[in-house]
């Protein structure tokens, strides 16, 4: 396995410099609440702001209001956002998956439908995946979707979903058919469909995007079947695990980093500045492995395997960036602290775990990467 | 994207069987006992190796960093018993200081805090520890300070010491060598003892990144042919995490290595080039253990090729920085900045390290 250097063109230098001004004056520090990383604030004001300026949907097609961007001029984007904890929740998951998703596999209708309101930051999304007794496991689902006159009706329960209580819709997975894997479609949920109860599942730190999804009868017309029906499976499992390999798996803990590595008391702390110089070190390594998994997908490649063998070891080094910060803190952090980076910095503590759970645990990856490397 | 520091994809191939036909694991074994062996140094050299990546005005072979990085980096795949690095760093060291390069083993002085060479109206004296290979080149050069403290490129024939020998970890020359007197020839250097060592660092991280390429690459074949329990233990989703580990070590290092050269060819990339050799130090330390771990006892002994491999990964991690001193300087270099996410984010960080 071998992945190729590149560096940014003069055109994408002049992007991340467009985006760095945009955001210097629309995040000044102290007027937003700080993220950690993909888990920003929800905003729905600032993610309509990046819509107008042609930042959300950027590897959507023009044709449906997207921007006929790159994987690169994305990664940029989204790189200054993390970089400053930017409020990302609202428009997230609809920007990195199911904008693409659908895309990829709707219909006509559902790209008119949706992909220019994901471009435009109107509309939030939310995964329904995991149930009670399948979390890496997916091809056990049993949420099911029956055939009825003009559409499905659901029925089961769907939980650990980010966001769904401020989303506006839902790509679910549901089992159509017994087959394991091909018995498996995506739909395309409306958040206010009746029948569906959404209730928060109090995360670690207290915080509620953490949902569960309780359908009971609920009627889905057959227009918002996202592809064939029995191709969920091959769905989740194809090109878009590609975002694996995204900046989002190094930056959650980056706004930690950034404060503490201004603060004047470290430098005259010699443990705390080797910490710092070997977490630099491979904060820059990383930048180099997302950039050069963007740069093959542009060149329509699909490294399936890299970005799996990013993803695992770039979550473990966010929970190292946590861990060496906290041991140069005097004290156990605050989650209720006025300082907003004390709490930022117990929240990074209890949450920080999560972070190589999400989107394929490191075990699975670990076997997904296993079986790349011995077909190579 | 293609680019002007893409390495010719047939000198790679070209290079890659060379050294994988020459430096099997017997030659390896005999380089340990006899030292550097002539023949496969002749042979390296009639390929034009070890001088490509200095000017053909200086009498180098042409190309870029880049090509010589590579180059460095297949023959440490294959355990090359060559002071193919050192020869390079001597090279690049008299070209930038308008000095002539010839063929033959060189080595260079990498300068430690107790050396105490120095040059005193034209005559070398002092004492050079751990000068690598330094018994068996056929010139020693070094960067020494002159009665005015402006730095002098000499250099001079092992003859001209006395060398008192040592070996590395990899069981390769190591020597201390003192200076009596010596009348040498001078040349001022554009080149500072950072400068220096900085090439160092790059050069070794690029062996580092070969020799973890080619631990990782062991492993695998390894796992898959060994059979306990009845099948193949890389079946074992536990051994199976030891290749994961690997392969995330070499292509990390790898494609750092490459990241840093490019840089390092355009402009000055002190950061670049030490969180590179930082990356590959620390990936070092984790790959010798999880190959091993993954080996077993056969690996464990020197009739098979593994300790030819992770040796020399120990060896090199030590040479050219080591990890708390990087990760000081590095650390220092950010905090001075004050920001940590330009770090990454900026393609030129223009951090001085």
């Amino acid at each position: 396995m071998q992945l190729e250097a590149t560096e940014l063109t003069a055109d994408e230098l002049a992007l991340q410099r467009e985006v760095r001004e945009f955001l210097d004056k629309r995040l000044e520090p102290g007027t937003y609440e700080l993220g950690l990383g993909m888990t920003g604030a929800t905003d729905p004001d600032f993610s309509r702001d990046l819509g107008a300026r042609g930042w959300l949907g950027m590897a959507l097609s023009s044709t449906y209001g997207g921007h006929d961007r790159t994987a690169v001029e994305r990664l940029i984007v989204v790189e200054e956002l993390l970089a400053r904890g930017a409020p990302v929740s609202y428009h997230w998951i609809a920007d990195r998956q199911s904008g693409p998703s659908i895309q990829k596999w709707g219909t006509e209708e559902q790209r008119q439908k949706y992909l220019p309101g994901i471009a435009s930051g109107e509309l939030s999304f939310a995964i329904g995946m995991s149930e009670p007794d399948s979390g890496s496991d997916l091809a056990s689902l049993r949420t099911k979707a029956e055939p009825t006159e003009g559409g499905w009706v659901i029925n089961g329960t769907k939980i650990w979903t980010t966001g769904a209580l401020t989303a506006t819709h839902i790509l679910a997975l549901f089992r159509t058919s017994e087959h394991k894997h091909e018995g498996l479609t995506q739909f395309i949920v409306d958040r206010n469909s009746p029948g569906l109860t959404i209730s928060p599942i109090p995360f670690i730190d207290g915080s509620r995007e953490f949902c569960e999804l309780s359908f009971e009868n609920v009627f889905i017309p057959d227009s918002e079947r996202l592809g064939d029906i029995g191709t969920g499976w091959a769905q989740n499992t194809g090109e878009l695990v590609l975002e694996r390999g995204g900046v989002d798996r190094w930056m959650s803990a980056v706004t930690i980093l950034e404060h503490w590595a201004a603060d004047p008391a470290i430098r005259d702390n010699p443990l705390a500045l080797a910490d710092l110089g070997s977490l630099a070190a491979k904060e820059w390594a990383f930048h180099g492995l997302s950039l050069s998994i963007a740069r093959m997908v542009d060149e329509g490649k699909s490294p399936v395997t890299e970005a799996a063998l990013v993803k695992e070891m770039a979550t473990r080094y966010e929970q190292d960036c946590v861990e060496a910060v906290l041991r140069h803190w005097d004290r156990a952090p605050d989650l209720t602290s006025d300082d907003p980076h004390e709490a930022l910095l117990a929240r990074a503590l209890l949450v920080s775990p999560s972070w190589s759970i999400r989107g394929g645990t490191n075990e699975i990856l670990r076997t997904i990467i296993s079986k790349g490397l011995a077909s190579a | 994207m293609s680019s002007e520091f893409d390495v010719d994809p047939s000198l790679i191939s070209t290079v890659s069987q060379f050294f994988s036909k020459k430096s099997g694991h017997e030659v390896v074994v005999q380089a340990e006992a006899e030292g550097l062996l002539r023949d496969l140094w002749q042979a390296t050299e009639e390929l034009g190796l070890p001088l490509v990546g200095v000017d053909e005005e200086a009498g180098g072979n042409g190309g870029t960093l880049l090509d010589i990085l590579t180059i460095v980096k297949l023959a440490a795949q294959n355990a090359v018993p060559l002071p193919i690095a050192e020869t390079h760093l001597a090279a690049w060291l008299l070209a930038r200081s308008g000095q002539k390069v010839s063929e033959g083993p060189s080595t260079i002085v990498p300068g430690s805090p107790r050396d105490t060479l120095a040059l005193r109206a034209g005559v070398l004296s002092g004492i050079a520890y751990d000068v690598p290979w330094a018994r068996h080149v056929d010139r020693i050069v070094a960067l020494v300070p002159d009665e005015t403290g402006s730095n002098q490129v000499v250099e001079f024939s092992p003859a001209s010491c006395v060398v008192t020998p040592g070996t590395d970890l990899a069981g390769q020359a190591r020597d201390k060598i003192e200076l009596p007197d010596v009348a040498v020839t001078s040349a001022a250097s554009t080149i500072s003892a950072e400068q220096l060592n900085e090439r160092g660092a790059l050069v070794r991280a690029a062996q580092i990144a070969g020799g973890l390429e080619a631990v990782s690459n062991l492993t695998r074949n390894y796992v898959g042919e060994r059979v306990q329990f009845g099948r193949p233990v890389g079946k074992f989703q536990a051994v199976q995490q030891h290749v994961v580990v690997l392969a995330q070590m070499a292509t990390m290092t790898e494609l750092s290595v490459t990241r840093a050269g490019r840089a390092a060819a355009t402009r000055p990339a002190s950061f670049e080039v030490y969180a590179t050799k930082l990356v590959a130090n620390e990936n070092a330390r984790i790959a010798v253990r999880a190959a091993h771990q993954a080996h077993g006892a056969i690996g464990m002994t020197q009739e098979y090729r593994l300790q030819q491999l992770t040796r020399r990964l120990h060896a090199w991690r030590s040479e050219f920085g080591t990890e708390v001193q990087l990760a000081l300087r590095l650390g220092a270099a950010v905090a001075e900045a004050g920001t940590f996410a330009r770090i990454a984010t900026d393609d030129n960080n223009h951090l001085e390290v």
